[in-house]
């Protein structure tokens, strides 16, 4: 048992860039700072991972502590994994007193009274966020410590951040533990993935700045700007139309940065419009399309698309909305009636 | 024969330009075979091939293809395999390594115009470590003395697959027809998968395509316009204005890098001839 669980925190030391190495050591606490003056940590990432790993086993380390060695590298590196959203909901307005204790009793009474064969993890952090780590077993095998889920809650906020592992199978039971842990009657998942956990996070708490649409064109606004070229002979030709492109991104995206997506992407059902002009397709079944956008940082590069010349500004809403609808994928039809050409979204 | 072309479906192929090889005749294969696993042993001992280790032993094998080709006009198409064995261990069986081809469908463009002394095997798809095409690739224009160029995929090329492509008849549950553009010049680069339902998107290039076995580029263009302004209507983005880099359809996948996949022995011919016309036209 103890080469396994020795063997584990190698594997996670790995993971470490070299320089932190220390540093979360002394974060995580289980070697004392006299142990871990003993340690070499110029030495190659693989040999200061096996002297920690046999550190650690001489020291008698169980898999719960070496546990929360993960959760503290998962804590500051959570981008390396995939993080969905789930909003839990309750009837009635009343706001429970948020017990800590008790949640942490019935989240693990719920897991365990299904699962036997479950490893779970609690830390607190100072924005009220509670990370809980959960290693998955079967009835007839000990939990597998390769194979976590992360559940990231803000106590005083209806969601939850979910990094499930390649186990799906056990999110029924993981979303269950935590509707009754935290008093809620049910949980949805948003259509909301990223894995930048803090860009999801600044989507739903709308910690992004906001832009407010509105439908009233504004007269252009001064602008401090050096002129851009002495020569008076030299005229910039769509110099308005550029301000204009400059002026409304501005109001669809806001001033301040995006927050942090990878992906979106839209399953569309619409009909096919042809312009008058090519006569073809007409036909009443929709055109049935899957259009995915990915990028490092996408809307980033969407609110540079106009001014770049390849898109029109302002850019669609089914891009611009994703912040504000906390989505970034979507299902668009045909809205009948009134309005031929606009889109709804379920 | 659809099982001896089994080997090449759904393998990513790299393709390759090649001008027509001088004093090449396919009654001396096994003596080539010979001579090109001696200048792959010689590369060996001189550092080349890296991706193998010291004790693999490599066996080369050339063959013939009769059945890839156009008309009695093209050239049977030959293919090159390298396998290798463990030299340590006795029973070890031997593993393909890599795998390239010579091929010609309907190239009389460029065979008719040939002297005598040439073969014109003009298309090559590559399989397997890029390190080994290279060592084949120079052996061949030294034995040979012809030139290896990889072959790009032009945006325009692609919109042509995607529209005959589009057009083919395919079963039910077909992938597909997906376009993959991509954005390379912003601050943050943005990549677009524009992917239609195959029974949709046959339907638009059935309405668009009007004469039967004939297609014109006003037809791929206006094909490709529908989409673009179907994608238009809904995201404010101009699709034409940006890089398509790579078309997948039920039948093949094509990457503007000239990379190839295909996916069904029916259309096989019907691709190698498309990809030959390109090879012919970068020769030229």
């Amino acid at each position: 048992m103890d080469e396994i669980v020795a063997e584990y925190i190698r594997r996670t030391v790995l993971k470490i860039p070299r320089d932190e190495i220390k540093t979360m050591l002394q974060t995580w606490g289980f070697l004392s700072e006299r142990q871990l003056q003993t340690l070499n940590f110029h030495q190659t990432k693989d040999n200061v991972s096996q002297d920690v790993a046999q550190l650690c086993e001489d020291n008698s380390v169980d898999i719960k502590q070496a546990a929360v060695l993960d959760i503290i590298y998962n804590h500051i590196y959570p981008n390396k994994r995939i993080w969905s959203v789930y909003q839990m909901n309750k009837t009635g307005e009343e706001m429970d007193f948020f017990d800590l204790t008790d949640f942490k009793k019935k989240f693990k009474r719920r897991l365990q009274s299904a699962l036997k064969n479950v490893t779970i993890n609690f830390r607190e952090y100072e924005d009220n966020a509670i990370w809980i780590r959960i290693a998955w077993g079967t009835p007839y095998k000990k939990p597998n410590q390769y194979k976590t889920s992360y559940v990231v809650y803000h106590s005083q906020t209806p969601y939850v951040f979910i990094s499930a592992s390649v186990l799906r199978s056990t999110l029924p039971l993981l979303c269950q533990a935590l509707v009754v842990a935290s008093n809620y009657h049910d949980i949805r998942e948003m259509e909301l993935r990223s894995h930048c956990l803090n860009s999801l996070k600044d989507i739903v708490f709308k910690r992004y700045s906001q832009t407010f649409q509105t439908y009233c064109p504004r007269p252009l606004q001064e602008r401090n700007v050096a002129p851009e070229s002495v020569d008076l002979r030299i005229i910039q030709e769509n110099r308005n139309e550029k301000e204009r492109i400059q002026r409304v991104n501005r109001e669809v995206f806001g001033d301040g940065p995006q927050p942090k997506l990878e992906f979106a992407q839209y399953k569309l059902e619409t009909m096919f419009k042809s312009n008058p002009k090519m006569d073809v397709l007409d036909i009443k079944e929709p055109f049935r399309c899957l259009v995915k956008f990915s990028s490092p940082h996408l809307l980033e590069s969407l609110k540079s698309l106009a001014p770049a010349g390849l898109a029109d500004a302002p850019l669609s809403p089914l891009l611009t909305c994703i912040p504000q609808k906390a989505r970034n994928y979507f299902k668009i039809r045909e809205r009948k009636g009134i309005f031929p050409g606009s889109f709804v979204s379920p | 024969d659809p099982q001896k072309t089994a080997f090449l479906l759904r393998k990513q192929w790299t393709l390759y330009s090649v001008t027509p090889l001088y004093k090449f005749s396919s009654a001396n294969l096994k003596e080539y075979a010979r001579l090109l696993g001696a200048f792959i042993a010689a590369e060996k001992q001189k550092g080349f091939a890296v991706e193998v280790g010291v004790d693999l032993d490599i066996r080369v094998t050339f063959s013939s293809l009769p059945d890839l080709r156009g008309s009695d006009q093209d050239h049977a198409a030959m293919h090159v395999q390298l396998s290798s064995r463990s030299v340590s261990s006795k029973n070890s069986e031997e593993k393909l390594m890599w795998s390239g081809w010579f091929c010609c469908v309907s190239g009389d463009d460029l065979s008719e115009n040939i002297p005598e002394d040439f073969t014109c095997l003009p298309l090559f798809l590559a399989n397997g470590a890029e390190s080994y095409a290279a060592i084949v690739g120079s052996w061949f224009q030294k034995t040979f003395d012809c030139r290896f160029r990889r072959l790009a995929i032009s945006p325009l090329n692609l919109t042509w697959m995607a529209a005959m492509w589009t057009g083919c008849k395919v079963e039910k549950n077909a992938s597909a027809t997906e376009l993959v553009f991509s954005v390379p010049c912003l601050p943050q680069p943005l990549d677009i998968s524009y992917a239609i339902h195959p029974e949709d998107a046959k339907a638009l290039w059935d309405t668009v395509q009007k004469t039967p076995g004939e297609i014109t580029q006003e037809e791929v263009d206006l094909f490709m316009d529908c989409l673009y302004s179907h994608f238009h209507r809904h995201f404010k983005i101009h699709l034409s204005a940006t890089k398509l880099v790579k078309v997948s359809t039920a039948i093949a996948s094509a990457h503007c890098d000239g990379i190839i996949k295909f996916l069904q022995s029916k259309y096989l011919i019907g691709v190698l001839m498309l990809l030959t016309e390109l090879a012919i036209s970068q020769i030229q």
